[in-house]
């Protein structure tokens, strides 16, 4: 099992590093804005006045930008976050289904190598990445904090991190299954991203029309909300629970499949 | 001769589409054999099921004792494999690809230098940058580089140049010497014919014989081109084994099938400008069987 949980945490190396480097980069350029929106508060006040709070809503603003939670939680974790973690955690969850159709998977599942524990490499290699790509997203937040004014704390920070990379093992999950189910990365890969796509739009609909509100129960994004944490310390429990057995579920499914299904030519 | 592998009524549909049928047969150890068929009869299928790829829809099948299906880690634990376009990582170097089928199957990192001088390969190449012939090379060491009792290989040599070939037959018969069994899928007659002690045919997904090489030889066909320096007699060739294919001026192409003899024997009695006989691909001899009636056909290569 190790030799192929190092392959996999090979193969999975440089996308890894490029969406860190591209997540950090991005959180860091916008913690760099925090100090500028809070001199210029009262500007930001009067021009966020003319939006309606629905749509401030829909797009994950809700609350004062000028607190950390809602600042961070607006431009990190509902906008950048959510590509981070869909491109990550899909292209990882996904490469059996690629490995399959390339016939690759032929080579170690004719060793003594069991599937499961085979597939359960690839899934350990699965959070490891994402665990490392969250890790130095709020990495860059702290590195950031360090040089501007006013400090945040770097406890809820990680907490806020945990709750991000709990969001991506679920996709990363949901994508394994869909990945072992369909055997084909391209569907896998497309039903994944169709599914999200839907979730947010599902978790906009319900902030704009009262009518829909309920509906948001259905969505992911509904359970991503890091202000709160951010803000006050009291982490999302439930959320993260939510993400966590869905990631569990997603990849027990997964074994399950994979143990017992055709790997055709 | 224990039974290294056994398929007793290996069936497998993909749905409505054939895989194969009822297919029987046993390989006992210290045995190379042949598996013959064309593209699309059911060699890989075959091979899948072995492997626990595939789940039988009838039937079953066992390696080294071990249920393909049920109890495939351990079926694998004494078996090597090689596929026909074995597909390797690119970014890998041959050699790093090699240590890492090296480390799944508890050998030692390196285990595979000794063969792969031999085929010539060099292992510091990246697998995408290798041409078609090497990378099946580094498929041929990966099989051989440890000693598992079993080593299943389906079309091994394709792509391999003739040198390479000829090694490999020599590994092959290194192999049968220590005792080792194998399982060898392949479209090529020559190749089966000096590495194989008995062979399967394979054809629509039915086995339609198990017989020995010897059997083999005795019922496949022969390609004979001739260039005559003056016209032949008129019943030169009516021998029971020989058919006129066309009869062109002074150009003659014939088929033989089974033993040559009586025909080189008549040949020799006339003045021969050019000759030349070749073995055909065993697609070519099913697709001479397929010109005749299917029952003819079954016969002709039961024989």
């Amino acid at each position: 099992m190790i030799p192929a949980f190092r392959l996999e945490l090979r193969r999975g190396a440089m996308l890894v590093i490029w969406v860190s480097v591209v997540s950090m980069a991005y959180a860091g350029f916008i913690m760099l804005f925090y100090p500028t929106m809070i001199e210029n508060a009262a500007a930001f006040e009067q021009m966020l006045e003319v939006y309606p709070k629905e749509l401030m809503a829909a797009f994950g603003i809700n609350g004062s930008l000028f607190d950390p939670g809602t600042f961070i939680n607006s431009y990190v974790f509902q906008f950048l976050w959510p590509l981070v973690a869909a491109v990550a955690g899909i292209i990882l969850a996904t490469r059996v289904a690629a490995d399959a159709d390339s016939g690759f998977l032929d080579l170690p599942l004719s060793s003594r190598l069991p599937r499961v524990r085979y597939l359960g490499a690839s899934i350990v290699a699965q959070i490891a990445s994402l665990a490392v790509i969250a890790a130095l997203t709020i990495g860059s937040i702290v590195a950031v904090d360090l040089l501007i004014e006013p400090d945040f704390d770097t406890g809820r920070l990680a907490l806020a991190g945990f709750h991000a990379f709990a969001m991506a093992a679920a996709i990363a999950g949901v994508s394994s299954a869909l990945a072992v189910i369909l055997l084909d990365r391209g569907k896998a890969g497309g039903l994944a991203a169709g599914i999200l796509i839907l979730m947010y739009l599902l978790n906009v609909i319900a902030q704009l029309s009262p009518d829909f509100k309920e509906t948001a129960r259905l969505s992911a994004f509904h359970y991503f909300d890091l202000s709160e944490v951010i803000d006050t310390g009291v982490y999302p429990v439930v959320d993260t629970t939510i993400f966590l057995v869905t990631a569990a579920l997603g990849w027990l499914l997964a074994l399950w499949v994979f143990r017992r299904r055709d790997l055709a030519a | 001769m224990t039974d290294v592998i056994e398929a007793v009524g290996l069936t497998k549909w993909y749905g409505k589409r054939r895989g194969i049928i009822d297919v029987d047969f046993t390989v006992g150890q210290g045995e190379v054999f042949g598996f013959l068929g064309p593209n699309g009869a059911g060699k890989t299928t075959t091979i899948r099921l072995l492997l626990g790829f595939l789940r039988p829809s009838g039937g079953h099948s066992a390696v080294l004792g071990h249920d393909s299906w049920l109890d495939a880690p351990r079926a694998h634990d004494g078996l090597a494999y090689v596929s026909s376009e074995p597909a390797y990582l690119g970014q890998l170097t041959a050699g790093e690809q090699l240590d890492y089928m090296a480390r799944l199957r508890g050998l030692r990192s390196g285990a595979w230098r000794q063969i792969a001088e031999r085929l010539e390969l060099d292992p510091t190449v990246q697998v995408r940058k290798l041409s078609r012939g090497n990378r099946q090379k580094v498929g041929v060491v990966q099989a051989f580089m440890g000693e598992e009792p079993l080593l299943i290989m389906d079309e091994p040599t394709s792509g391999l140049d003739p040198l390479m070939q000829r090694e490999f037959l020599t590994m092959v018969s290194e192999v049968r010497a220590a005792g080792r069994t194998i399982f060898l899928s392949s479209h090529n007659l020559p190749e089966v014919e000096r590495a194989c002690d008995r062979v399967g045919i394979i054809r629509e997904g039915r086995l339609v014989d198990v017989s020995t090489v010897s059997d083999l030889q005795a019922s496949h066909w022969r390609s004979v081109n001739l260039v005559l320096n003056g016209p032949p007699p008129p019943d030169l060739f009516d021998l029971p084994n020989v058919e006129v294919v066309s009869a062109a001026a002074r150009d003659v192409h014939l088929m033989v099938q089974g033993d040559v003899n009586p025909l080189l024997r008549r040949i020799a009695t006339i003045d021969v400008g050019d000759v030349s006989i070749s073995t055909l691909e065993i697609e070519d001899v099913f697709l001479r069987l397929y010109e005749g009636d299917g029952t003819s056909a079954d016969l002709e290569v039961a024989r």
